[in-house]
């Protein structure tokens, strides 16, 4: 699928990550941007604008967490940060500090622009109907008599198992991290546990899942929370 | 002895010496006995001399008695002055004595300062080395992760390239991608040990389903053809541990049971309560039976039993599996298999107490 007329923002400390990706990103269809550190970056989102961006967490001065908290303050647009492998910590203080994905490196570019591909999927489904989708993929959903469908077929859940569907939906194709969807649907003083959480999401799976053992909709992201994907 | 050779040296010259000189040297005695001495001997030697001055050398002599009332002024002139020097010079060998020890103490306290300076020093020298090690292993993983991001990367997009159709071709960029991710893998497991090693793991212990730990340690698995069998006993208490790392740990032992098995064996997993707070966790696998005498060794870092497979593999996962065991206060051995076949990894961690 050629992408037309996006604009990603990649930044990156290592010009040999930023001419790859500039390249990869290119031979799709993106209009690549790049900038070799934070500050450069908020220039140029000032200067032009930026659909997407991809940045790395760890760089001199102002860093990718510093950067995420930032651009959010004036913008909804799609964030991947690039963190390496096992510090599951920093991937939630990024997810919490406003990224909507993070990859892990080294990472296939395949992986990458599967990753673009879905968020600017959804951002560009939320400007055209900046309201609640109705219908997301294999999810239908009528909010008036409280009722989903998946794959045609009606699902009863339980009112809670209701929002948590509804959170899922409305925030396809990210990353939640636990504390996220938690505060979402118990509340902002909520003290319930990722382990309460993971019960939780083990009973809608049953209810939506065609192998509640290997799930489509509803993925685990190891240590940091979940990923809903309408689709398989 | 000072006093009675003195004392029978005088009797013998003793009429060539007049009274007042006889108690002069007799004090003086008092004196030495006293500062060399202390107090009670100086007081024997006081009254010893009181008695043979009166009997040696106070007329009527060889009697106790005194006539003479100016002997009498000397007698007790006598008596006070042994009494007081011996007394003085007692009270000044005490200070002395306390002064030294007062002496002592402060050299033995400024050895210990002296003392825990230096551990200080070693202790700060020591940290500081080892916040070196980590800030230089943090460098070289950064810079060899680096260029492996810009190769997987590159790669990837080439083996996605319709163009790319010679088959040679992309057997070439597969090997540069399959390389590529060992490499990462090598350097993961240098970074893991590393950080076991310099006790730099950092544990967020919390309560945590096994069901949890086995899925994702599983999904993790190059199945190589193995099928994973699971079994987690149903009242088995949630685990109290670092999931992500415990997690790493079962992910080491279970690939290491999968790379030694024969195609299509099963690799079997089970995890319950082996005590109060305790879970065991085992991978059992169908391989060939490790020797009795490697199976504590196979736990060392970069230990391969001998005449065994060269599998795609750096001999440190089960070191990595060990440290991370033990950073929880756990075990791992490695026991037979059911009927001498495979071989069995356990290990314990805690878990919450329902008892």
């Amino acid at each position: 699928m050629i992408e037309q007329n996006l604009n990603v923002l990649v930044v990156d400390d290592e010009p040999q990550i930023l001419r790859v990706l500039r390249r990869g990103l290119e031979a799709k269809g993106y209009q690549v941007m790049t900038a070799p550190d934070a500050l450069t970056a908020l220039d140029m989102m000032k200067a032009s604008r930026v659909d997407l961006l991809i940045t790395d967490l760890r760089m001199p001065d102002v860093d990718g967490m510093e950067l995420c908290t930032r651009v959010r303050k004036s913008s909804e647009i799609p964030i991947i940060v690039l963190s390496v492998k096992g510090d599951e910590a920093t991937k939630v203080q990024a997810l919490d500090a406003g990224a909507d994905d993070y990859i892990t490196k080294p990472f296939g570019m395949d992986e990458l622009l599967a990753r673009v591909r879905a968020l600017s999927r959804r951002a560009r489904a939320d400007a055209d109907a900046p309201e609640t989708p109705l219908a997301i993929g294999d999810f239908e959903v009528n909010p008036e008599l409280r009722r989903v469908r998946v794959r045609g077929n009606e699902v009863h859940l339980t009112p809670k198992e209701y929002d948590l569907i509804l959170f899922f939906l409305a925030n396809h194709s990210r990353v939640l991290t636990h504390r996220a969807i938690l505060r979402a649907i118990w509340g902002e003083n909520s003290t319930e546990q990722p382990e309460y959480l993971r019960v939780f999401v083990g009973q809608l799976r049953k209810k939506i899942e065609h192998d509640p053992r290997t799930p489509q909709y509803i993925l685990t992201e190891p240590w940091v929370g979940y990923r809903f994907k309408p689709e398989p | 002895m000072i006093s009675v050779a003195l004392v029978a040296v005088l009797i013998a010259i003793r009429s060539r010496v007049n009274l007042t000189t006889v108690a002069l040297l007799l004090i003086l005695v008092v004196t030495a006995i006293a500062t060399w001495a202390g107090r009670g001997p100086a007081l024997i030697t006081s009254f010893l001399t009181l008695a043979a001055l009166n009997y040696f050398f106070i007329p009527p002599l060889h009697t106790f008695n005194i006539t003479h009332p100016q002997n009498w002024v000397a007698f007790a002139v006598f008596t006070m002055c042994a009494l007081l020097v011996g007394e003085l010079s007692a009270l000044v060998k005490k200070k002395a004595e306390e002064a030294e020890a007062r002496r002592l103490k402060i050299e033995e306290l400024y050895r210990d300062l002296q003392n825990a300076f230096e551990q200080a020093s070693q202790a700060e020298t020591l940290r500081r080395s080892e916040k070196l090690k980590t800030a230089l292993l943090d460098a070289v993983t950064h810079d060899l992760r680096t260029p492996l991001t810009s190769i997987k990367a590159s790669v990837t997009a080439l083996l996605d390239e319709a163009e790319v159709t010679s088959e040679a071709d992309r057997e070439f960029l597969q090997v540069i991608n399959e390389e590529a991710d060992r490499l990462n893998r090598f350097v993961e497991e240098m970074m893991s040990l590393a950080k076991i090693e310099g006790g730099h793991l950092l544990l967020r212990r919390t309560p945590t389903s096994a069901e949890d730990i086995v899925n994702n340690a599983v999904d993790r698995v190059a199945r190589r053809g193995t099928p994973i069998e699971t079994t987690i006993e149903d009242t088995l208490p949630l685990l109290l541990v670092d999931a992500s790392t415990v997690s790493q740990a079962l992910f080491e032992v279970v690939e290491n049971a999968t790379k030694y098995s024969p195609r299509a064996s099963v690799v079997r997993i089970n995890a319950a309560q082996r005590d109060r707070g305790l879970a065991e966790i085992s991978v059992e696998n169908e391989g060939t039976p490790v020797p009795r005498e490697f199976r504590q060794r196979v736990f060392e870092k970069f230990f391969r039993v001998p005449g065994s497979r060269k599998e795609h593999g750096f001999g440190m996962g089960l070191a990595i599996a060990r440290g991370i065991v033990e950073a929880h206060g756990g075990k791992i051995w490695m026991d037979a298999g059911r009927n001498d076949r495979g071989t069995v990894v356990r290990f314990t961690v805690p878990c919450e107490d329902h008892a």
